[in-house]
Order: structure tokens, then C-alpha cells, then sequence
């Protein structure tokens, strides 16, 4: 009931971050994590062209291009937020992670809060902002108190 | 997006962004606009700095707006004609950064351009640029800048120009009249 890790691809595929998000993550190489980066980006782009329906003009509702928008695996899920600028914003989480749509909004507005505004960070290029990254950790913590407290109130039956 | 609806948007956007002091920011651009005509002899030279450093702002800008509105609830549906985009720049886009609302006008018949209006701007409220004449007497016919050519709010050109550049839309922006 955690999410895993957050990854951030820029418009042309490249990573401009990374990073666990909690004690279970795995442990993934920086080379490994460009990898896979640059591979959720190429089908990303290959889901919007195979998708056997096709939104006019190739857009989801929020604008953004048609692709690959939540991915439920065996023990994991993957959430994808493309913006309409091309950055997309990748969480993955634990099976029955709640919430993971506005989590990613939440980022994206950190984003653009942090990363963008802050006067070194040049565009398109790997993220190395402390504000942002706490403000992330920040995030994270509200989001799990969020989420104890919700499984809190409800029932548990035992038998 | 219908008027009202754009308008509306706009104000809830702009009444959840940290507001600055209008003076503090007309006074800081205009320190700014004073050091670039020291620093450059010449007008064109000055307008097209500030169009630079207006597109490095939009292309942040635009990121900022489109993630405050899928927060704040805001729905701004793909523009599917020009007539869209220019709405949403003019209505949403500087309510929510600026205060102020642009008009839009003067579409191109085939839909390629549009005007803006800005009729309120908080840039110049303190500013009043020389005519032609009093510009070649403050330059004392040495050659130095042309007052009187200085497009003070350039910037807002590099802005909407950068802005649209990050969401795949090339577009030219100049300034057709100031005050």
C-alpha cells in the first residue's frame, strides 16, 4: 500500500529524475534507471499509435498525446502523467495503492513550483533541486498519514 | 470554453497564486528595462532581450498553468482552433499570472492570427516612453539608443511566444501598438 518509485522523462525521453519512495523499493542502478527511462518513453509513444481506439487527434481528454495511462501487474501498478508540455510523471506502487492520479497532479505542480522556477535548472535537463526534493518528501508523508488514517476507519473483520 | 466560463476560471486561478506588490514588480521591471538601455546602445538590440527573456518565462509559465488548473479542478479542454488558444491565453492565462484580463480580437480569416488587448498593464503604470523628437534630444545626437523605439513591454511577447512554443505551437508575437 506504498508507492514504490517516481520517475520524471523529459519530452525526448531522456530521465531528468528519479527516486525511491519508500523502504520497499528495490534498489535500480543509475544506468538501469536511464534504461528504463528512455523504454517507457519509446512505449509510451508506441501504446498511442497501437491502441485499437483512437481518441480524435490522438488526445486524451486533458490534452495530453493518447498512451499508456496506468499499468496493473502481478505486485505492482504503474501510474503515467503525460502533461501537455511532454514531461511525463511515473510513479509505481504497491497493488492497491489509492490515489496515485492526484499524487501525480500534486508532483506536477511541485514541478513547476520547484524545479522550474528555481533560476539554475535548465530545461530538459536531469533535476538536482533540493527544494523540490523535499518538497516531494513533504508530499509523501501527507500522502501516507492520508492514507493510515483512511485504512484506519475502516472496518476490519476477522474471522 | 465560453467567456464567462474562461473569466471565471481565470479569477480562481489568480486568486490561488501568492500575489506581489504591483509597484514592487512595475518598479523591478522598469530597473530592468533601465539596465539592458545601459548595457545595449541600441532599441532593437534592448526589444529583442526582453523577448528572450520573456520566453524563458513562458516556457516555464506554461507548465505552472496547465498544473494549477488540473489541481484546482479547472478543466481547459484542448484548444482545437486558434480562436481557442488565443481565449485561453487572453481570458485564463493572464488573469491567472497577471490580474488582468486581455481582450481578444482581429482574427485572421483563416484562423492563423489574433490580437490581444491589453488594456490594464501592470508593467507600465509608472512608465512613459519619449516621443521621436524629445528621444533625439535625450540622446543628444550622439547615436546612442532610441528611446522613443523601445518596446517597454516586450517581454509579454517572449512570454506567449514560449509559452505556446512548450505545448507544439510555433507563433510569432509582436507588439502592433503601445500606448
Amino acid at each position: 500500500m506504498a508507492p514504490l518509485h517516481l520517475f520524471i522523462v523529459n519530452k525526448s525521453g531522456g530521465l531528468i529524475h528519479h527516486r525511491s519512495l519508500g523502504p520497499k523499493a528495490p534498489k535500480i542502478g543509475t544506468n538501469d534507471w536511464l534504461r528504463i527511462g528512455s523504454t517507457f518513453h519509446s512505449l509510451h509513444a508506441i501504446a498511442a499509435e497501437a491502441g485499437p481506439v483512437r481518441l480524435p487527434g490522438n488526445k486524451n481528454p486533458y490534452g495530453a498525446d493518447d498512451g499508456i495511462e496506468f499499468i496493473e501487474a502481478g505486485g505492482i501498478v504503474l501510474s503515467c502523467l503525460q502533461t501537455r508540455t511532454g514531461v511525463k510523471f511515473v510513479i509505481t506502487a504497491d497493488v492497491d495503492t489509492p490515489d496515485l492520479d492526484p499524487l501525480l497532479r500534486e508532483i506536477y505542480v511541485l514541478y513547476s513550483d520547484c524545479a522550474l522556477k528555481d533560476p539554475f535548472y535548465e530545461l530538459e535537463m536531469p533535476i538536482r533541486t533540493d527544494l523540490f526534493t523535499s518538497a516531494v518528501d513533504a508530499l509523501l508523508e501527507r500522502f501516507e498519514s492520508r492514507s493510515t488514517k483512511s485504512s484506519a476507519d475502516r472496518p476490519i473483520v476477522r474471522f | 470554453m465560453s467567456k464567462s466560463s474562461a473569466s471565471a476560471s481565470g479569477h480562481a486561478l489568480w486568486s490561488k497564486m501568492p500575489k506581489a506588490n504591483t509597484e514592487l514588480f512595475a518598479l523591478t521591471y522598469g530597473s530592468l528595462v533601465t539596465e539592458l538601455i545601459r548595457d545595449y546602445d541600441n532599441a532593437d538590440e534592448v526589444n529583442s532581450q526582453l523577448d528572450r527573456i520573456g520566453h524563458s518565462i513562458g516556457v516555464r509559465c506554461v507548465d505552472e498553468f496547465l498544473s494549477k488548473a488540473e489541481v484546482g479542478g479547472i478543466n481547459i479542454p484542448p484548444c482545437q482552433t486558434m480562436k481557442d488558444t488565443a481565449d485561453v491565453v487572453a481570458r485564463i492565462g493572464f488573469r491567472m499570472f497577471l490580474g488582468v484580463s486581455a481582450e481578444v480580437a482581429n482574427h485572421a480569416p483563416d484562423g492563423s492570427a489574433f490580437s490581444l488587448f491589453l488594456y490594464d498593464n501592470p508593467l507600465s503604470i509608472f512608465v512613459e516612453l519619449p516621443t521621436a523628437e524629445e528621444a533625439a534630444v535625450i540622446s543628444g545626437g550622439r547615436g546612442g539608443c532610441d528611446l522613443s523605439k523601445i518596446k517597454y513591454s516586450n517581454i509579454y511577447c517572449g512570454v506567449i511566444r514560449g509559452a505556446l512554443e512548450q505545448v507544439n505551437l510555433k507563433v510569432d508575437c509582436r507588439f502592433v501598438r503601445d500606448v
